[in-house]
């Protein structure tokens, strides 16, 4: 374990706080000993991490707050995702970011790819390379290799090593996390389902910020649990006949949720999401038998992803969620300057549309100013719904 | 129109200007609008207020739809959104039509339709190009007021303006007088403009014609004559078109119970 001092940021009593919070119980992670490992994307093999005993979180980037700082160095014209995860980094904003001892990128887009060289900077940066396509079969010994890459990235880095038995563990306990999120949002099988989607929204992404696994297959099994018994009682926060879509689309969470109410305000429920916080994550499970590092690789390289080229398995998913959750439309949301989504809409669009599915995209980025617009579109796009 | 005695009003509040729409027994009987300014509440019960003169309240059951950007602030019965109004609108002012371009003030819409309801639609992003505003900077520019346009464009040839951002094309204008560019040359370089970007907009509807114009420009013959080059399609001026979105909402306040 690398010798580190635990000190706070020197802006740290300007912050509110939850923000403070965060940075105290990150720091206090640090003095147990725990080597703290920082992510981005749902690419990335956490079972690695828990395998040698680190702690994985997501890093800050769903937030508006660093993107003056972050253009100060990046075009205005990027993806505020990669804007945002720059600028918690460089103004020390991010407790996940501030304490991280290694942070593990991965080449989704190209906008990323080149933020790691400059994030590489200030922190160790270990990036990840992903193969551009499933299909074939030279993808799947790549990634392999790949993740062994970072195996060994991560032994140098904090002294460890991985054992294949730590690693199979680790895949059990994750996949035991996956099953437990995934019956939570199936509870919005119901009619009406039991939460709104902003509800359901909260639960996905601040799950990822719970760092010890029984507490928090405990809280989700707890929070399950008062659903179920709510639901018994007759409480009802959603409307019956309220409109059921699906969410697809980019990473949804902190500014964007601001799509979410717009939706929900004008009498629609998100009843699944197809994005990284959710389905796309949380909806396969990592093969338990046999050799571990080619079980990891399967299971990422079929994240369906627009990085991937074809993406079949999205479609995959999409299709299958609007009939589970008995679907009444799909909301796309597409970050602005995100090429392989804003791409892919096309084949999404005509996907939805031999399916008889009423679609809407809504691009968007980190800023309130559109506000008014996203309420006036999923307005019209629910009042065409009828 | 509905109930006996039931007063529909429909109003549209806008950027720029507050439109009303009152329809008794079977008839639109009154349109009337006003500027927006800054108090869309204020300027959307005056502009009721208007089409009520002459008529009882007290004596009749008032139904009212708010509808445009400033619907939320409006007292009404029911809250929709401007696209839904102008597709129902356009249908009542031009039957069969199957594709509304609104052009509004901060914001133009292209919606495919199908007996007045919305199959589906396109709207611009944050940016002003293609909006009415676009058009009116350019017009304050040149001294030249909107009910002139029309005479200027039959006057000119378009030229092609490579700026389709409000700022930029402004600084562009300004070049172009100075080269000695006629002004009816430029507007018809500013209309085609405008044009394209709405056009490439609707064109990811895939429509059919015919089609036709609302929302502020809506009277404007060139403006349709260019949307309409642009698009491949007839597109129909509409004398009434700016109110297509009050109207539409004075439509749906007939149906609420």
């Amino acid at each position: 374990m690398p010798k580190v001092e635990f000190k706070l940021p020197e802006t740290f009593e300007s912050f509110g706080e939850a923000r403070k919070s965060g940075f105290l119980k990150m720091k206090a992670l640090k003095e147990k000993g725990a080597g703290v490992v920082g992510v981005f994307c749902v690419y990335t093999p956490l079972e690695v991490f828990l395998a040698a005993g680190l702690v994985p979180v997501s890093l800050c980037s769903t937030s508006d707050e660093t993107i003056p700082e972050a253009e100060k160095t990046l075009p205005r014209n990027l993806c505020p995702l990669i804007k945002a995860s720059y600028g918690f980094a460089v103004a020390d904003k991010c407790p996940y970011m501030y304490f991280s001892d290694l942070v593990v990128g991965e080449t989704t887009c190209d906008g990323k790819k080149k933020m790691y060289e400059l994030l590489g900077q200030i922190k160790d940066v270990h990036v990840l390379n992903l193969p551009q396509t499933q299909s074939g079969q030279r993808s799947l010994p790549f990634l392999i290799s790949e993740l062994k890459a970072l195996k060994d990235k991560v032994e140098t880095a904090f002294g460890v090593t991985i054992a294949e038995a730590d690693l199979t563990r680790a895949i059990k306990e994750k996949n035991a996390e996956k099953r437990l999120i995934k019956e939570f949002y199936e509870l919005s099988q119901m009619d009406p389902p039991p939460m709104t989607g902003l509800q359901q929204l909260q639960v996905l992404f601040g799950s990822q910020f719970k760092f010890d696994l029984p507490e928090k297959l405990a809280d989700l099994r707890q929070t399950i649990d008062d659903l179920k018994e709510a639901r018994a009682k007759g409480e009802r926060p959603v409307a019956k006949g309220a409109k059921r879509l699906v969410m697809t689309g980019c990473p949804t969470g902190g500014a964007t949720e601001k799509v979410i109410k717009a939706i929900e305000e004008s009498g629609a429920v998100i009843v699944a999401y197809e994005n990284c916080t959710g389905a796309r994550q949380y909806d396969r499970e990592v093969r338990e038998d046999g050799d571990p590092w080619e079980a990891l690789a399967e299971y990422y390289l079929g994240v369906g992803c627009s990085v991937m080229t074809p993406n079949p398995n999205r479609l995959e998913l999409l299709g299958r969620l609007c009939r589970e959750f008995k679907a009444d439309g799909v909301v796309e949301m597409v970050l602005q300057a995100c090429h392989t989504y804003a791409i892919e809409t096309q084949t999404i669009r005509s996907f939805l549309s031999d399916k008889g599915l009423p679609f809407l995209t809504l691009e968007t980025d980190y800023s309130a100013g559109d506000v008014g617009q996203l309420k006036t579109r999923a307005a019209a796009f629910i009042e065409t719904l009828g | 129109m509905g109930h006996q005695n039931t007063l529909c009003i429909g109003l549209d509040c806008g950027s720029s200007f507050c439109k009303g729409a009152l329809g008794l027994n079977g008839e639109i009987v009154g349109l009337a609008s006003r500027p927006t300014g800054w108090d869309v509440a204020g300027s959307a019960a005056l502009v009721k207020a208007e089409l009520l003169k002459g008529y009882d309240p007290k004596e009749s059951l008032v139904r009212v739809v708010a509808t445009g950007y400033g619907r939320e602030l409006i007292k009404a019965d029911k809250i929709v959104t401007e696209i839904t109004c102008h597709a129902k609108g356009a249908e009542l002012l031009a039957p069969q039509t199957r594709l509304v371009l609104d052009i509004g003030g901060q914001d133009y819409k292209a919606i495919a339709t199908l007996n007045g309801q919305v199959i589906s639609f396109q709207m611009n992003d944050k940016c002003a190009a293609g909006s009415g505003r676009f058009l009116e900077v350019i017009l304050k520019r040149l001294e030249v007021d909107l009910s002139q346009l029309d005479e200027f464009l039959a006057a000119g040839q378009a030229i092609t303006l490579n700026s389709a951002c409000v700022v930029f094309a402004e600084t562009e204008i300004i070049g172009l007088l100075a080269s000695g560019v006629s002004r009816a040359d430029i507007l018809g370089g500013v209309v085609a403009s405008l044009a394209q970007k709405i056009a490439s907009q609707a064109a990811r509807l895939d429509p059919t014609g015919p089609a036709a114009l609302t929302g502020g420009l809506a009277q404007n013959l060139g403006v349709a004559k260019a949307l309409g080059q642009a698009l491949g399609l007839t597109v129909r001026p509409l004398l009434k078109g700016p109110y297509a979105g009050a109207l539409g909402a004075a439509l749906i306040a007939l149906d609420i119970d």
